[in-house]
């Protein structure tokens, strides 16, 4: 390919300096098929196994003993069939991890002086304090207020999001938003019924959370829609082009977000689940990890194709085909300055004439960087006030 | 302009240390959560709607029957239409618990013929020679009450609290209940609760003999009369030996035996139609047990029952693990967050080291007010929240310097790119930071438990995060990209033109 000198070389030189000119509106199929292949997984395997509630969901006791060589699973059961708790009924798994590792014992609603018996129990066969074992109560009808009240909650909050991008940006943008974090949670909560992982307070909270960074995400790269939007209105680019220009210039600040946003849950899986083996941070920061990448991801494949999607059907038509390649690269790179792109001079920047971009109407896509701006930008007048 | 931008600048920092430093002077931390610092915790709900009124009166109580237990420091709050409480530090967890297990409410039932309960083998013979009095009549009823060993347990109910299923009461609303000493008493519906009694009010009067004095309370109950409204009524039916209220001993009154938790602590006689303000319960008391009756009936003012929904303890090991984890966890997920953005954005990632530490700093002293002004504890959830809420706040940087990289690669210099990348980033951060925030809002003020704590938190990182952005971010990188500094320096890896 013949590319202009200022355009980098390599790939990542393209990515580091904004010069990408990836046909995001074109690969839009990937996104779609990504997203039914979630769905059906996810649903399929909710019918079919379900989620793996936690105690907090379905009531009941539970213990964490530490564990010793003396003390493990087994043991555990014997102290339970001891106090004539049914082991069937019950939980019992081994959590390691580095420094403190727990048997963590789950059983159903039993009388509170038979709990009492139950952890002296299993301080007797650990041969620990019955300080140091942690013990958990929670009632059955509990489990459904909290979900409950969190639906509720959800469901206002959804609601209200609707109605804010819908006033701050367009009610097409709010559908291509809430879609695409529906996508995103599905995906997170598909990752959690498909292995099995424990659901407790602590994943709701991990749904929440991919749930508000899903729409963050989205809503930082709607943005950049909007404004290119407003820039291309008087050169009448077809929308599709203007998602992917505001796609590929936001797309270095998409990974170093996520890459940020990451390293501190990757510390969190790490360290923490090395250390807090009581509740299960592994998962949790699994859970937002899948979830980040899966917001980042559909902020890009699945909320702005749907976007352009939905636009492409109401909007102008397009005069000529879309953007691709090096055409789709020097929008990208042209696009980037703040302002109009416009021919009426006048017009262009009224507010600050000194930067004003001289450029072809039609041309304007086209220019690479250097002519768009043919002079540096004077600066401005000192103004002593 | 320049002027406005230092100012801004210096306010914000030399405001932000300096109530950061005052916290740290005087102690003030944010409230750690049970989950990390060990101890024991309970969540109570109402088994009724209650108003928040309610829930005020019951979380005091619970608290003064906390510290009366000898619990140092009880943390009892209400959160919702919940009362959270939790016991850090607390070595006897099992007994913790059973000290929060303050869930029954006090009844007053009158004491009728056992013919109204349906099985009827109550004894007919009177059990108590107790008998109420105005606390000025001298006492003059000898009670046969038989002695309890006061090593005995109290019957408060079991943690788990299944529905009753065996005494349901007849049609008649009359029931069969035990006594303290073991024996059976047919009483019927309930007539008024604790609420009568003047709360806290309840002493043990040992000049003549051990006996309870107790204040009625004076103020308007829910149902619209006063406490010693309520009492006197069913004081003269019971006096005049009324069907409500018959005289189920020969030559005595009617009895009005007072319950809780579905066990009659004692059935006095009422010995006076109408009482003035105050009530005398005397009778063969042993100290321990007038103690025991005195408690009860000032704990009996919960105005509606507590359910406990969730208990749990923490080994206090386990607490500081999670807490030591998770400042480790945060510390070092920070610190390889910034050593990513030096790397990537050179000279100007210092003003994202200065602003995530002015951050970091203001983050601090909201939570440590927030939870000292609401009894909000930092729980492992609200740690989680702030740990992801690094991520977000990064990224009104990454966005603001990333549109002034685009700036300055079509030919603006630094000075020019940031003020116009400020002015469309700005548009960026809020919109999305007010999405976080309205979603933080709507969870904390709709849902219960530990989302809450998540929510509470996550809502002031992005709040800090908007202030810090504007107040902090936007005057340093304006100032940084005039100064002489950055002339001739990399600032994004790309040569700027000067």
């Amino acid at each position: 390919m013949n590319r202009p000198d200022h355009i980098a070389a390599t790939g990542p030189g393209r990515l580091y300096r904004g010069q990408t000119a990836v046909d995001f509106y074109g690969h839009r199929r990937i996104g779609l098929v990504v997203a039914i292949i979630v769905v059906v997984v996810t649903i399929t395997s909710l019918f079919v196994q379900g989620l793996n509630l936690g105690l907090d969901f379905e009531g009941g006791q539970a213990w964490d003993v530490p564990a010793s060589e003396a003390f493990g699973v087994d043991e555990a059961e014997d102290v339970l069939r001891d106090n004539d708790v049914p082991v069937a009924g019950s939980k019992i798994q081994l959590r390691e991890a580095e420094s403190l590792s727990f048997v963590a014992v789950q059983i159903e609603v039993v009388p509170t002086d038979q709990a009492q018996q139950i952890t002296d129990g299993f301080a007797a066969a650990a041969g620990v304090d019955v300080e140091e074992i942690s013990f958990a109560f929670t009632s059955s009808s509990w489990g459904d207020d909290i979900t409950q009240k969190a639906v509720r909650a959800l469901v206002i909050f959804l609601i209200v999001v609707a109605i804010f991008i819908s006033i701050r940006f367009e009610w097409r943008m709010a559908i291509a938003a809430l879609a695409a974090m529906a996508h995103d949670v599905l995906l997170a909560v598909g990752v959690y019924t498909v292995f099995q992982f424990e659901v407790t307070p602590a994943t709701v909270i991990a749904f929440l959370t991919i749930l508000g960074y899903s729409l963050y995400d989205t809503i930082v790269v709607f943005d950049r829609v909007q404004e290119n939007e407003g820039k291309y209105a008087s050169v009448r680019m077809p929308y599709a082009d203007v998602v992917n220009i505001s796609m590929n210039q936001v797309l270095m600040r998409s990974i170093n977000t996520s890459i940020s946003s990451i390293l501190p849950v990757i510390s969190l899986l790490l360290i923490g689940s090395g250390l807090l083996g009581a509740i299960a941070l592994q998962e949790f920061a699994l859970a937002l990890l899948v979830g980040m990448l899966a917001g980042v991801y559909s902020s890009i494949f699945v909320a702005s194709p749907l976007l352009a999607t939905l636009r492409s059907n109401t909007g102008r038509k397009s005069r000529r085909e879309r953007l691709t390649g090096e055409d789709l690269r020097t929008a990208v790179v042209g696009a980037g300055v703040s302002g109009r792109i416009s021919t009426d001079v006048n017009e262009a920047d009224a507010e600050d004439g000194s930067d004003r971009i001289d450029v072809d109407k039609t041309a304007a896509v086209h220019q690479p960087a250097e002519r768009i701006l043919t002079h540096p930008p004077r600066p401005r007048k000192k103004k002593r006030r | 302009m320049k002027r406005r931008l230092w100012m801004s600048f210096l306010a914000t920092t030399v405001a932000v240390i300096a109530i950061f430093t005052a916290n740290l002077a005087t102690g003030t931390t944010p409230l750690l959560g049970l989950d990390l610092q060990g101890g024991a915790s309970v969540i109570l709900e109402p088994a009724e709607d209650a108003s928040g009124e309610d829930l005020t009166v019951i979380r005091d109580l619970i608290r003064d029957e906390l510290e009366r237990s000898g619990i140092a420091e009880p943390n009892v709050r209400v959160q919702g239409d919940t009362i959270v409480v939790e016991l850090p530090g607390v070595k006897d967890q099992q007994a913790a618990l059973e000290a929060v297990d303050v869930s029954g409410i006090v009844e007053l039932r009158p004491v009728v013929e056992s013919s109204e309960c349906s099985s009827g083998f109550a004894p007919e013979t009177p059990l108590d020679g107790v008998s109420v009095d105005p606390v000025s009549v001298p006492d003059d009823t000898v009670g046969r009450r038989s002695l309890r060993t006061p090593s005995e347990p109290t019957p408060v109910l079991d943690l788990p609290l299944l529905p009753d299923e065996s005494g349901l009461p007849p049609t008649s609303g009359a029931e069969l209940l035990p006594t303290r000493d073991g024996q059976v008493l047919c009483v019927g519906p309930a007539q008024g609760t604790g609420e009568v009694f003047e709360r806290q009010s309840a002493v043990v009067d040992n000049s003549l003999g051990f006996q309870v004095n107790v204040e009625l309370n004076g103020g308007t109950g829910p149902d619209g009369r006063t406490g010693t409204e309520t009492w006197n009524t069913l004081a003269t039916q019971c006096f005049n030996g009324t069907p409500t209220c018959p005289r189920t001993i020969p030559g005595s009154n009617g009895q009005l035996a007072i319950v809780l938790d579905d066990v009659i602590q004692s059935a006095p006689s009422v010995n006076q139609p109408v009482f003035d303000g105050a009530v005398s319960i005397t009778g063969s008391f042993t100290q321990s047990e007038a103690e025991d009756l005195a408690n009860i009936l000032n704990r009996g003012a919960f105005p509606v029952e507590m359910v406990a929904q969730e208990a749990q303890t923490i080994s206090p090991a386990a607490g500081q693990e999670s807490l030591r984890a998770s400042v480790i966890a945060g510390f070092i997920g920070l610190v390889l967050v910034l050593i990513f953005l030096l790397a990537y954005y050179r000279w100007i990632a210092l003003v994202i080291l200065g602003g995530l530490t002015i951050w970091a700093m203001t983050v601090f002293s909201v939570a440590a007010f927030v939870s000292s002004a609401t009894n909000y504890s930092l729980s492992l959830a609200g740690v989680t929240g702030i740990i992801v809420a690094i991520g977000v706040t990064v990224d009104s940087y990454v966005v603001f310097f990333e549109r002034m990289k685009d700036e300055i690669r079509n030919g603006r210099t630094l000075k020019n790119a940031a003020p116009r990348s400020f002015k469309m980033t700005w548009r960026t951060i809020w919109s999305a930071d007010l999405v976080s925030v309205i979603g933080a809002a709507i969870l904390f003020s709709l849902s219960v438990g530990s989302v809450r704590g998540f929510a509470l938190f996550l809502g002031i990182t992005t709040l800090c995060d908007l202030f810090v952005c504007y107040f902090f971010t936007r005057p340093a990188v304006l100032l940084l990209a005039r100064s002489k500094f950055m002339a001739g320096r990399k600032a994004f890896g790309l040569e700027v033109a000067s």
